[in-house]
C-alpha cells in the first residue's frame, strides 16, 4: 500500500527528530551532573558522583521543599475535594457555570498568582496589610513572603488540578452503587462511610500524590515570593546555582535530575494507586450522580464554591488592575493617584515591547508548527500498526516528567556546546517550547483521535477513497476541534512560559514571563502589575476562544 | 459451483495478531449473487475474515481472490489496497460520518469515483428510496436514530454499485423488533440487487433466516459449511449442534445395527434409542436431538418412545419450553403453545431416528 510506504519513512524520521529533541538535552544534563572538575568545560575532565553527595550535606533546601510542597498539597486537595463534592454531589444553584469557571484558576498561573498576592499581602505595602495597619494594628496581617505564602499561592493554583481529578472520580461512580446500599437498608451516613468514601478514596489519594509531585517541581511562586526572603526550595536553588560565580552547572544538574527522579517516582506511585485501587468506578462512563437536596444549606455551599473562584481569580485580578492604574499601590482612597503611565512604560520600555512581540510570535509559530507535527505523531501512535509506537509515545511524554526549569538547564548547556549559533535567539526558545509542549499537544490531540471511531476512516477506504483523500475528507474534518484546542493550549502555554525561558532568554530574545519577574524584582510593582495583566489578557482571550470551541463540539477538550 | 467462476475465493487464510491466531487456515468459495453468513461466537475469527476480504487486515498467509483477481497473497506478494478492491461494507457501528448530511454520506463513494453531478444526485435518490430514507437527504446525519443510521449505512454501501457487499454484524445494535424487520429488508434488497454478500453475525437465528449458505466458525477454524437446513438438521460437530438452535445432548454408546438399517444407541441412563447412521462419517458417543423435534404425545412412526414427567413449564408465547424428566436424562422440549401440559403430568416422549444425530 502507498500509505504504508509513506508511514514507513515518516515514522523513523519523526522518531529520530523527537528523540534528538528530547534526549539531547537530557544527555548533557546527566553528563554535567557527573562533572566534578571545571564546570565550564565540556566534555568533563573529571567525572564522579560528588555533585549528588553534596546535595545531602545541605538538607535545609530538601526540608524546605518537602514542607512547602506538603503543606500546599494538603491545602490544594482540601480545596479540590470541597469544590468537587459541592459541584458534583449537591444541588446548588448555578452549578454548570461554576464548573466551567473552575478552570480559570488554572489559567491564572502561579506566576500571576504570586505577583497579585504580593500586591495584596506584601509586608507593609500590601493592599490588605495597608488596611490592617490603618485599622490601628502595628504589624502586618500576613506576610506573603514566607513559606506559608508560597504554599498558599501554589495551593490556589493546584486546587483546580485536584478538583478536576477528584470530581472525575466522583462522577465516574455509578449512582446505583449507593442506591443499592440504601435499598439494602443502610442509612445515608452509613452509605457515605461504607460505600461512597471507599469508592472515592483512590481518586483522592492519587490526586494528592499527583499534586505533591507537581509542587516539588514548581518554580514561579517560590521564585517570586521566596527569593526576597532568601527562602530556597530545590527549584530556586537550581536557579541560584547557575547564577553564582562561576556558575555551578554540575550541582544544578545533579539537583535537577534528583528532583526529576523524585517526581517520576511519585507520579508512578499515583498511577499505580489509580490503577490498583480504582475498583469498578472507572468504567469510562460518566455518570451524573443524583445531587443531594440540601435545603437552605445550599446558599452556604454556593458561597463556599464561589469563594474559591473569588480568592483564586477575581481578588488577585482586581488587585492587579487597581495597582496597574495607580502611581503608588494603595487602597487608601485619599492617597490614590490614577494614571496610565504604567501601561505606557510597559509598551515603551526598550526591552518590554519586544518581549510581548516575541512571546506572541513564539506562541503562534510554535503552535502552528507543533499541531501538524504532533497531529501526525498522534495519528501514528494511536491509529497505525507501526512498530515502536509505544517507544514513540514514551519519548514524547518524557519532558512531562522533567520540571521545565531543569529541562531549560539541560537545553542551555546542550546548545551552548554546539557550534550552531542559536543560543540567545528566538530559535532556541522555539525549539525548547516545542520540546516541552509535545506532551501537552499529544495528550490533547490523542483524546480526539481516540474518540474518532476507527470504522469512520475504514469506511472511507471501503468506499474507494485513497489514504490522502480519506485524510482530507474524513479524518481532518473530524479532528478539527481537537486540533484547534491543541493549537490554543500550546499558544497559551507558550505565552506564559517561565521555567525554560529564564535560562534560554537572551538580551535580544526577551519573552514576557521572565521580563515580568525581572521587573518585579528590580523595579516597581505597579509596572509589573500592568505587564502581568497584559499577559493575562492574552491568555484569557485565547481561553475564551478555547471554551467556545469546546462548547461547540460539546466535548470537554481541556 | 464448478461451472461458474466464484466471486470470492478464500484459500488457507491465516491471520495472526502477535502470538494469537485469529483465523487458522480457512478456505471457502462464494458464488455470484450468493449471500453467505459467517456465524460463530465472538472471537471465532469471523469479523477478521470479513475484514481481510475488505483489505482492512493484513493476513499472515493464504490467498484471497475477488472475481478471479488475486487481491491478497503472501506468496505472490500481492496486496491490493482496500479502495481498489471494489468491495463495500456496512459496519457494525454504522460509521456514519457526523460532519456530513445524509446525502453527502451516501454520495461519498460516487464522488470518490468522480461521477458527474447529475449521476450522483440520481443514484443517491434511488438508493435512499430503496432504504425508505428519501425524505432525509438534507438532514445532518448526527441526529438520526439507530435504525435510520443503519439504513443510511446500507444506502451508502450500495450507492456506487460495488461487486461485493460485506456486512459486519449490521443489526447487532438494533432492538429485537427492528432487527427482525431489517433482516427481511436486507434479504429483500440483496435478492433485488443480486449482489454477492458476506454477512457476519453471532446470532444463529439471523444467520439461518437470511442466508443461502452458512459457514459456522469456532476458534479460527471452519466447523461446517452448508445451507441453513443442513446446518440445523445435520450438524457436523458438537459445537455446531450446540451453537445453532437448541439441542439436547445425550451421552451413550453405539451397540450395533438395528433391524431396519438404523443404529442402536444405549444412553448412559440405560435406554436404547434407534438412531440414523452418521452422515459425516465419524460416530462418537453423543446424540444431539433438537428440542423442537421431540413430541410429547404418541406419534406415528416414531421408533423412540420414552415415558416422561413434566418437571418445569415455561410459556414463551411463540412456543412452550418444557423440562422433561425421562430415563434418557432431562430433556428440553419445545412445543407449540397449543400443546399445553401442566407441571408434574406424565407425557409420552417420542422422536424419529432421523432427528438423532450421532456426533
Amino acid at each position: 500500500m502507498r500509505s504504508q510506504g509513506i508511514e514507513k519513512w515518516i515514522a523513523p524520521l519523526l522518531l529520530l527528530f523527537c528523540g534528538v529533541l528530547v534526549l539531547y538535552p537530557l544527555v548533557y544534563l546527566v553528563t554535567e551532573s557527573l562533572n566534578i572538575g571545571d564546570a565550564q568545560t565540556f566534555p568533563p575532565e573529571e567525572m564522579g558522583i560528588g555533585n549528588y553527595t553534596e546535595l545531602f550535606e545541605e538538607p535545609k533546601v530538601i526540608f524546605n521543599t518537602l514542607w512547602v510542597a506538603g503543606f500546599a498539597t494538603v491545602l490544594a486537595v482540601t480545596f479540590g475535594f470541597i469544590q468537587a463534592w459541592i459541584l458534583t454531589r449537591t444541588a446548588i444553584p448555578g452549578r454548570a457555570r461554576l464548573e466551567r469557571l473552575m478552570q480559570l484558576p488554572y489559567y491564572m498561573t502561579p506566576l500571576i498568582g504570586a505577583l497579585s498576592w504580593g500586591v495584596l499581602l506584601g509586608p507593609k505595602t500590601g493592599l490588605v496589610n495597608q488596611v490592617w495597619r490603618s485599622l490601628g494594628f502595628t504589624s502586618d496581617f500576613f506576610n506573603i513572603y514566607s513559606p506559608w505564602g508560597i504554599a498558599w499561592v501554589m495551593a490556589l493554583f493546584e486546587g483546580t488540578v485536584a478538583f478536576v481529578m477528584i470530581s472525575a472520580s466522583m462522577k465516574s461512580m455509578d449512582p446505583s452503587l449507593e442506591e443499592s446500599s440504601r435499598v439494602l437498608g443502610a442509612s445515608k451516613l452509613r452509605t457515605a462511610l461504607r460505600i461512597t468514601l471507599p469508592m472515592v478514596a483512590p481518586g483522592v489519594l492519587s490526586a494528592t500524590i499527583f499534586v505533591f509531585a507537581e509542587m516539588l517541581g514548581s518554580f514561579a511562586a517560590a521564585f517570586v515570593l521566596g527569593i526576597p526572603g532568601r527562602f530556597f526550595v530545590v527549584t530556586t536553588s537550581i536557579w541560584e546555582a547557575t547564577l553564582s560565580f562561576p556558575p555551578d552547572y554540575g550541582r544544578a544538574a545533579a539537583m535537577g535530575l534528583s528532583l526529576s527522579g523524585a517526581m517520576v517516582l511519585t507520579l508512578g506511585a499515583a498511577k499505580f494507586i489509580m490503577r490498583k485501587g480504582s475498583y469498578a468506578t472507572i468504567s469510562g462512563k460518566a455518570f451524573r450522580p443524583r445531587p443531594m437536596e440540601i435545603g437552605p444549606m445550599r446558599w452556604m455551599l454556593m458561597a463556599i464554591a464561589w469563594g474559591y473562584i473569588i480568592v483564586s481569580v477575581m481578588l488577585p485580578l482586581m488587585a492587579l488592575t487597581l495597582t496597574s492604574f495607580e502611581r503608588f499601590a494603595t487602597v487608601i482612597v485619599s492617597q490614590m493617584q490614577f494614571t496610565f503611565d504604567n501601561y505606557q512604560t510597559a509598551m515603551a520600555m526598550g526591552s518590554l515591547a519586544p518581549a510581548f512581540a516575541n512571546s506572541l510570535t513564539l506562541g503562534v509559530v510554535v503552535a502552528t508548527l507543533g499541531v501538524p507535527t504532533i497531529g501526525v505523531l498522534a495519528w501514528i501512535i494511536y491509529r497505525s500498526r507501526m512498530p515502536a509506537r509505544g517507544a514513540m509515545e514514551f519519548l514524547i511524554m518524557v519532558p512531562q516528567a522533567v520540571p521545565r526549569l531543569v529541562f531549560g538547564l539541560g537545553l542551555l548547556w546542550a546548545w551552548i556546546n554546539i557550534p550552531i549559533p542559536i543560543y540567545g535567539t528566538l530559535w532556541l526558545l522555539g525549539i525548547a517550547y516545542f520540546t516541552v509542549f509535545m506532551p501537552l499537544g499529544l495528550r490533547t490531540i490523542a483524546g480526539v483521535v481516540m474518540q474518532v471511531d476507527k470504522s469512520l476512516e475504514e469506511c472511507a477506504r471501503v468506499c474507494g477513497a485513497a489514504w490522502t483523500y480519506q485524510m482530507r475528507t474524513i479524518t481532518l474534518p473530524l479532528l478539527r476541534p481537537g486540533l484547534i484546542a491543541a493549537w490554543l493550549l500550546i499558544f497559551i502555554a507558550s505565552v506564559r512560559e517561565l521555567g525554560v525561558s529564564v535560562f534560554l532568554m537572551g538580551p535580544n530574545s526577551k519573552v514576557v514571563a521572565p521580563a515580568i519577574v525581572n521587573s518585579w524584582l528590580s523595579s516597581s510593582s505597579e509596572l509589573s502589575a500592568a505587564m502581568a495583566l497584559m499577559q493575562t489578557a492574552m491568555v484569557f482571550i485565547a481561553v475564551a476562544v478555547l471554551f467556545r470551541v469546546a462548547r461547540r463540539v460539546g466535548g470537554d477538550v481541556v | 459451483m464448478s461451472a461458474v467462476q466464484p466471486r470470492i475465493e478464500v484459500r488457507d487464510l491465516v491471520v495472526k495478531y502477535g502470538d494469537a491466531t485469529a483465523v487458522d487456515g480457512i478456505g471457502f468459495d462464494i458464488a455470484p449473487g450468493e449471500l453467505v453468513t459467517l456465524l460463530g461466537p465472538s472471537g471465532c475469527g469471523k469479523t477478521t475474515t470479513l475484514r481481510s476480504i475488505a483489505g482492512l487486515e493484513n493476513p499472515s498467509s493464504g490467498t484471497i481472490r475477488l472475481n478471479g483477481q488475486t487481491v491478497w497473497s503472501n506468496t505472490e506478494r500481492r496486496n491490493v489496497p482496500t479502495e481498489k478492491r471494489g468491495v463495500s461494507m456496512v459496519f457494525q457501528s454504522y460509521a456514519i460520518w457526523p460532519h456530513m448530511t445524509v446525502f453527502e454520506n451516501v454520495a461519498y463513494g460516487l464522488r470518490v469515483r468522480k461521477a458527474p453531478q447529475s449521476e450522483v444526485a440520481s443514484n443517491v435518490t434511488r438508493v435512499l428510496e430503496m432504504v425508505q430514507m428519501h425524505g432525509y437527504a438534507d438532514r445532518p446525519s448526527s441526529n438520526l436514530s439507530g435504525g435510520q443510521q443503519q439504513r443510511v449505512a446500507v444506502a451508502r454501501a450500495i450507492a456506487f454499485s460495488p461487486n461485493v457487499l460485506l456486512f459486519d454484524e449490521p443489526l447487532s445494535n438494533l432492538d429485537a423488533k427492528l432487527r427482525a424487520e431489517m433482516r427481511v429488508e436486507l434479504r429483500e434488497l440483496q435478492r433485488r440487487l443480486d449482489i454477492t454478500s458476506v454477512y457476519v453475525t453471532h446470532d444463529q437465528e439471523e444467520a439461518l433466516a437470511i442466508s443461502d449458505r452458512v459457514i459456522v466458525m469456532s476458534k479460527g477454524k471452519i466447523e461446517q459449511i452448508g445451507s441453513p437446513e443442513e446446518i440445523y438438521n445435520r450438524p457436523a460437530s458438537l459445537f455446531v449442534a450446540d451453537f445453532v438452535g437448541a439441542a439436547n445432548m445425550i451421552a451413550g454408546t453405539v451397540k450395533g445395527p438395528s433391524q431396519d438399517g438404523n443404529l442402536l444407541f444405549e444412553t448412559a441412563g440405560g435406554v436404547t434409542l434407534e438412531i440414523e447412521p452418521p452422515h459425516h462419517g465419524r460416530g462418537g458417543n453423543t446424540v444431539a436431538l433438537r428440542s423442537s423435534y421431540i413430541h410429547l404425545a404418541p406419534t406415528l412412526g416414531a421408533h423412540n418412545k420414552i415415558a416422561g414427567t413434566i418437571h418445569r413449564r415455561m410459556f414463551h408465547g411463540d412456543f412452550i419450553q418444557y423440562v422433561v424428566d425421562s430415563p434418557a436424562g432431562q430433556l428440553i422440549v419445545r412445543r407449540p403453545p397449543t400443546e399445553s401440559y401442566a407441571e408434574g403430568s406424565s407425557v409420552d416422549v417420542s422422536f424419529l431416528p432421523t432427528h438423532c444425530i450421532l456426533l
